[in-house]
């Protein structure tokens, strides 16, 4: 088939030991196999990894994929997916990050950028059409994201230019380390920033001028007129412009799921008080979007007088409100707006960085660890200087925040007996939604390819809707449905919130991609090539040794029931859990001990991985037979 | 009646949709940078974003300045003539807010041309920052803002079954005229 548009069919290479870049013709059997974004990204990834990849040694690659639809005219274009073997966890990972910073690779001419190798020195990535160099980038060194997007632009003179960069933290190669853009944009799960940082390149700057093809523009132009109309006429469009994701929080808490105090409940008394209302009544001062955003969910807010006057920043949304609000027991909204910036500013995941400061608030308050383990900070719910601390101390490998920088597995390993309380999967830190009360949430975390995230699946609004109308058939259906549709947006570089929050109809999205690339392609057809992409990065993770003991939920959902508001009381069980994912393998093709079967890598496209399998199901079989 | 494309920068959300209906409505490409509207975001000192469209000026410094009379007004629409124009790009730098646009595919410069009286920009904003609206209307935001801010913004919090709620209402000062009140 013979590709009209969508894509350049062009990606740059650019290797850092030898200081040379170059440009692959990608070929339309690949393109349209991995769609784009996440897709390619995973698949680029398994084609160059080790078994024994070192995720921050020079043999691991890392991409940066915008989709086959970013940067067209169509609602919230500007999504880029970010993937690598990640530090934080050792498997697979993948971030994806709004902003311009994607759309602006395209018209440069590029579809994807592969960095291979390790710079000698720091370095920055300017990318200006196809003039493409590698500049010394030794001015920038310890500099914070937001200020080296500032420096850069000034000199290369020119406002417009778009950047991609890394804090101390990255350079650092602090797990939790962020890829940050347009000044408050992140890329801020599973430490794509410290893949960055071992590779020395400080920042990407990207000026671009070209067209993005398009098979058949008035087609596009056509769905897209009536899809902004669509999103315009919906009767949450103006409060989502005016909140955007924060409103969550009074629904989080209504329902009973908002992280609060380390997880240890999901239900904060003083949420009013960092909640959507409050931010926009008192902080905030302007709308920011990703490129073709009508919903423009961000919000740059200024903390007006106190301690924090002065603080700028785009954010909170609502994970970051969360993890660095209720999560830590801090109702002053203006030490989140402070906790937010300073994690962007050193570049730093705010979800990660809450969550584990909230294991030492609680690791201390149990007497888990001494008053030394944390360098003589007597930590304490809604301390904001010791946790303004903290998070400097992460940002910059200092003291306790050394430890901290490695991620949940570092904690766990210098402290097992915070085992219990460290809220993650496969070392990535739970996101801000609790998954006692509803087992598919904590389905979603367990089996999710790069650990305990919700972009895979979210499906706890459902389940909670439903409640015990469900058999565990149709709650695994649901996760399996959530992870084969949420990663498609990934694929395509398209953002999932208008078909989330204003219901906008997924089938457009193939009407998008057919116009786009002259090729007729219906949602079934795209969500089958995205479960594809599901079972080459569940391959990369089986052959990075995952098993099935790996795919369980935080500990806490099973041990610490809820101990206050509308779900006290509630706990899942794992004996249950264990039965759902029985029947989540088999309803995904994957055998007894979570390895795709060889039929289902068939049935994705995938016979090249079979033989990687293989090795793994025979290790399987032979601890089974010692039992 | 003429009417006047005007923007609200306050309101932009730097989206670039009206850069993206502009470049292909004017060159039939998916292409921002050929648009007739470009939006500068500028941060976090100010936090700013601003489209920069023409403003079609009655007595146009672009003109004024064009060497081979290339740039006329058509209707109260200031225009590039693209047989003449030599492409010297003198008008660049003559007009005051940077409302005319060069890229390397297109040999002449290009500027708004109000769609023909529909502009797509103000059609497309989801923020309505960017509206056109009879000439004689301008003006009328920063006559609000002037009016709000004789207005002092108070705040009252009362409890409605049990809940701590909050009220916001505006304290007119009135300047000398309630003699009662005024502290001067």
């Amino acid at each position: 088939m013979k590709i009209k548009g969508g894509y350049h069919n062009r990606i740059l290479h650019v290797d850092l030991t030898q200081c040379k870049t170059s440009v692959e013709q990608v070929n339309s059997e690949f393109a349209l196999k991995y769609v784009g974004g996440r897709g390619w990204g995973a698949r680029l990834v398994w084609e160059h990894m080790k078994d024994d990849c070192d995720p921050l040694g020079p043999d691991n690659i890392i991409v940066i994929a915008p989709g086959p639809l970013s940067g067209l005219y169509l609602p919230a274009s500007g999504k880029t997916s970010i993937c690598s073997i990640s530090p934080t966890t050792g498997i697979y990972g993948d971030s994806n990050i709004g902003g311009m910073i994607g759309v602006e690779l395209r018209q440069a001419g590029f579809d994807a950028i592969v960095i291979h190798g390790r710079s000698s020195e720091m370095s920055y990535l300017w990318i200006d059409d196809d003039d493409i160099q590698l500049i010394s980038a030794a001015k920038y060194q310890g500099m914070g994201s937001i200020e080296t997007e500032h420096q850069l632009r000034e000199d290369i003179g020119d406002e417009t230019v778009k950047v991609a960069s890394i804090g101390p933290a990255g350079e650092k190669m602090v797990k939790m380390a962020c890829i940050s853009a347009d000044w408050g944009r992140n890329a801020g799960r599973t430490g794509m920033g410290a893949v960055l940082g071992s590779k020395n390149l400080k920042a990407i700057a990207i000026r671009g001028s070209k067209d993005i093809p398009v098979a058949d523009l008035p087609r596009l132009v056509k769905i897209s007129d009536q899809a902004y109309k669509t999103l315009s006429e919906h009767n949450l469009f103006e409060f989502w412009q005016r909140q955007g994701l924060m409103s969550v929080i009074d629904y989080a808490n209504t329902v009973g799921i908002l992280p609060t105090r380390n997880f240890k409940d999901t239900y904060f008394d003083e949420a009013e008080k960092i909640n959507g209302d409050v931010m926009e009544l008192d902080y905030k001062i302007g709308d920011t979007a990703c490129f073709g955003c009508p919903m423009a969910c961000g919000n740059v807010n200024l903390v007006k007088d106190g301690k924090y006057a002065g603080t700028v920043i785009e954010g909170p949304e609502y994970e970051t409100a969360a993890m660095l609000g209720s999560n830590l027991g801090i109702s002053d909204f203006d030490a989140i707006l402070r906790g937010n910036y300073l994690c962007d500013e050193y570049g730093i995941d705010t979800i990660t960085t809450g969550s584990l400061i909230g294991v030492m608030i609680e690791g201390y308050e149990k007497g888990l660890v001494s008053l030394d383990d944390v360098d003589g900070m007597a930590l304490q719910w809604g301390d904001d200087d010791n946790i303004m601390d903290l998070i400097r101390k992460i940002a910059f490998r200092e003291g306790v925040g050394d430890t901290l920088a490695d991620g949940a597995y570092g904690v766990i390993k210098r402290w097992p007996q915070l085992i219990p309380i460290v809220s993650h999967v496969k070392g990535l830190d739970q996101s801000a939604y609790d998954a006692r009360v509803a087992i598919t949430m904590a389905l979603g975390y367990g089996t999710s390819d790069i650990g305990a995230h919700h972009a895979r699946a979210w499906p706890v609004a459902k389940e909670l809707e439903m409640g015990e109308k469900w058999d565990l058939q149709e709650k695994a259906d649901l996760v399996i449905y959530h992870q084969t549709v949420r990663p498609l947006f990934d694929m395509l570089g398209v953002c999932r919130l208008p078909w989330i929050e204003l219901g906008f109809d997924e089938n457009t999205y193939a009407e998008f991609y057919s116009a786009a690339t002259g090729i007729e392609f219906t949602l079934k057809e795209l969500l089958k090539l995205s479960n594809n992409i599901y079972n080459l990065t569940r391959a990369i993770n089986i052959r990075l040794g995952m098993t099935r003991s790996d795919d369980k939920p935080p500990q806490r959902v099973f041990n610490d029931p809820i101990k206050t508001g509308p779900h006290a009381g509630k706990a899942l069980s794992r004996e249950e859990y264990e039965n759902i994912l029985d029947i989540y393998y088999q309803q995904r093709g994957w055998d007894n001990d979570g390895i795709p079967t060889d039929e289902t890598l068939i049935a994705s496209d995938l016979e090249d991985v079979i033989k990687y399998m293989e090795p793994k199901r025979k290790s399987n079989e032979a601890v089974k037979t010692r039992k | 009646m003429r009417k006047k494309l005007t923007v609200i920068p306050e309101r932009c959300s730097g989206c670039r949709v009206c850069e993206l209906v502009c470049a292909i409505a004017h060159t039939g490409v998916n292409n921002p940078k050929k648009a007739r509207i470009k939006i500068i975001s500028l941060y976090p000192h100010p936090v700013i974003k601003m489209p920069i469209v023409c403003e079609q000026c009655k007595k146009p410094k672009c003109r004024d300045v064009c060497p081979t009379d290339a740039i006329v007004v058509n209707d109260g629409v200031v225009t590039i003539l693209e047989d003449k124009c030599i492409s010297c790009h003198a008008c660049i730098s003559a007009c005051p807010t940077g409302a005319i646009f060069t890229h390397e595919d297109i040999d002449t410069p290009f500027k708004c041309d109000l769609c023909g009286g529909d502009p797509e920009c103000a059609r497309a904003c989801p923020k309505k920052a960017i509206l056109y609206i009879p000439e004689h209307t301008l003006g009328q935001s920063q006559r609000l803002k002037t009016a709000l801010q004789y207005a002092h913004m108070q705040e009252v919090e009362y409890y409605e079954k049990g809940v701590k709620k909050k009220l916001r209402y505006a304290e007119v000062e009135t300047g000398g005229t309630r003699g009662d009140n005024n502290e001067n």
